[in-house]
């Protein structure tokens, strides 16, 4: 198939264009394609800024620098070399350990209620599968991890809160998500992870990174308290 | 010790041009929200155009220097004062031992940048000092400053073989009714074809909900078609979003890095500087421009300006 009837590319402003795939049948899971293809764009090192969303990409470029022109004749050269494994980066793995509990939970129980599940099942069901990083934004770090069993699809709340705490597991919809820092935040809060996902100071500040694959492991209170005890801040 | 906050001022923080190319990690820009009068400062100083600087929104601070230094306050006018003697905009001063600089409030404009002959001691994330107060990333702390502070400095070199010359009266002054220039975003059609035309011909008021992450504007409302479930996508600095209410928002330096709203226009980037700007109760406007356009303005405006 032709470059033109796999991708559309438009420009968005005098400095960026937008990427979509327009074949909608050529990879099962159109965000994680965006996000390996946004990945692919990134790696030439053209662009002030490669960033992904569900269904397009933004590409950054200076106007002032290069001429659109110039610009759209890389971007397609690196369409034309897309190639999209499913498998990429399946040996990347983060394993997110998580206290599931009423006490960092705060709203555990409504999803309890709204599926009729024990704390146990929700624990049981959310730390169950492999999932992937579908998408990066929002905040600093913060990553969209899919997909959720569908027993424990919940809305977001209607007022998001204020103060989150830094670690606070989510869930919303299909997605679920760890709150790399402190902050406001609108998803379903189940559990908390003692595990630092955000270090300001280091070169590369995050700990999660897009594509890797992530599982969370059920703790215990007492495992939780010793896991903070052998890593402090 | 260096300059000591004897107040802070309503938000005074450190900036600089801020940290691109981290938005596929869900960071912002950032870095002044008025990146125009940031440099100029610099510039007049014959510093590194990047160098941090203080940005301080509607009320000054006043700052009490420690160690004789030059300095220049660019951006809104707040009526600048060197003890008691008026300051003129725009214009490097020299200060000495417990000269006491001291600002108001501006008329016109939000954001006035005070930058300094010394470079001021701050904490970096991402190669940049600019303070990102939702994260507390950067200047002191992450924070705004606190009156009562000391703000360190460490001396540096200066450009001074800068043989460019600024023609200050290129500089658009500041108003309180604002004309951007803006392009079709995406979703420019998810408006219903009456707020179409309505969005060219209204005036809008910045609502005292402003601020670095973005400006809500009150007036006509849009009338959007169903957007059921549009999907999260990419915005930019100067995007500005639907919601459903049908008030516009303006997203600035600070904002997030993902929407779910109609993208309905985009600030053309020779105009992002105005964004930093608004005040609340300011009156802004919107005239469309062609990308072609969008992109000759800034190369005209490169070549007027040195920087």
């Amino acid at each position: 198939m032709s470059i033109s009837s796999r991708f559309k590319v438009y420009d968005f402003s005098e400095n960026i264009f937008v990427i979509e795939i327009k074949n909608k049948n050529e990879y099962p899971d159109q965000v994680q394609a965006h996000l390996s293809l946004s990945e692919h764009l990134r790696s030439g090192y053209y662009w002030v800024e490669v960033a992904a969303g569900e269904k397009s990409i933004f590409v950054t470029y200076n106007c002032l620098e290069i001429s659109a022109l110039k610009a759209l004749e890389i971007i397609y050269n690196q369409l034309e070399e897309f190639i999209y494994k499913e498998e990429s980066d399946q040996n990347l793995e983060l394993v997110i350990p998580v206290y599931y509990s009423e006490e960092f939970g705060l709203d555990i129980q409504d999803v309890a209620a709204t599926h009729n599940l024990s704390m146990q099942e929700i624990a049981h069901l959310h730390s169950q599968p492999t999932y992937k990083v579908k998408m990066i934004g929002f905040t600093p770090g913060f990553a969209y991890i899919g997909d959720l069993p569908k027993e424990l699809f919940m809305s977001r709340l209607s007022k998001p809160r204020v103060n989150l705490l830094a670690g606070s597991v989510g869930i919303a919809g299909n997605r679920t998500c760890v709150y790399p820092l402190g902050g406001p935040g609108g998803w379903r809060i189940i559990g908390r992870t003692p595990l630092t996902l955000f270090h300001k100071d280091k070169k590369n500040p995050f700990g999660i990174l897009p594509g890797i694959n992530i599982r969370f492991k059920p703790m215990t209170k007492q495992e939780y308290e010793n896991f903070k005890q052998d890593n402090p801040l | 010790m260096s300059i000591e906050v004897i107040f802070s001022g309503l938000q005074t923080t450190i900036q600089d041009l801020g940290r691109k190319g981290w938005k596929h990690m869900g960071v912002p820009e950032s870095g002044a929200a008025d990146k125009f009068s940031l440099k100029l400062a610099n510039f007049l100083l014959n510093k590194k155009l990047n160098s941090s600087v203080l940005e301080s929104s509607l009320n000054g601070p006043i700052l009490k220097f420690l160690k004789p230094m030059n300095f220049v306050v660019t951006g809104a006018d707040m009526q600048p004062k060197i003890n008691k003697t008026a300051l003129k905009m725009n214009s490097p001063s020299k200060a000495q031992i417990n000269d006491v600089l001291s600002l108001s409030h501006s008329s016109a404009g939000c954001r006035s940048y005070i930058a300094f002959s010394e470079d001021l001691i701050s904490e970096s994330f991402l190669e940049s000092t600019s303070t990102y107060l939702p994260a507390k990333l950067g200047g002191v702390e992450g924070l705004p400053l606190q009156t009562g502070a000391i703000i360190e400095t460490k001396s540096c070199e200066l450009n001074t073989q800068n043989s460019q010359k600024i023609d200050l009266n290129l500089i658009s002054p500041f108003t309180n009714k604002w004309i951007l220039r803006v392009m079709e975003g995406p979703e420019f059609y998810s408006l219903r074809s009456e707020s179409r035309a309505n969005i060219f011909a209204s005036s809008y008021t910045v609502s005292n909900d402003s601020s670095r992450m973005g400006n809500r504007l009150d007036g006509t409302r849009m009338e959007l078609f169903d957007s059921k479930h549009m999907v999260t996508a990419p915005v930019h600095l100067g995007t500005i979003q639907c919601p459903q209410n049908g008030l516009p928002i303006i997203l600035g330096c600070d904002s997030q890095t993902l929407g779910g709203y109609p993208r309905i226009l985009q600030i053309a980037e020779v105009d992002f500087p105005m964004i930093g700007q608004l005040r609340p109760r300011d009156k802004v406007s919107f005239v469309r421009v062609s990308i072609e356009e969008a992109r000759d303005k800034l190369k005209q405006l490169e070549l007027i300006h040195p920087f």
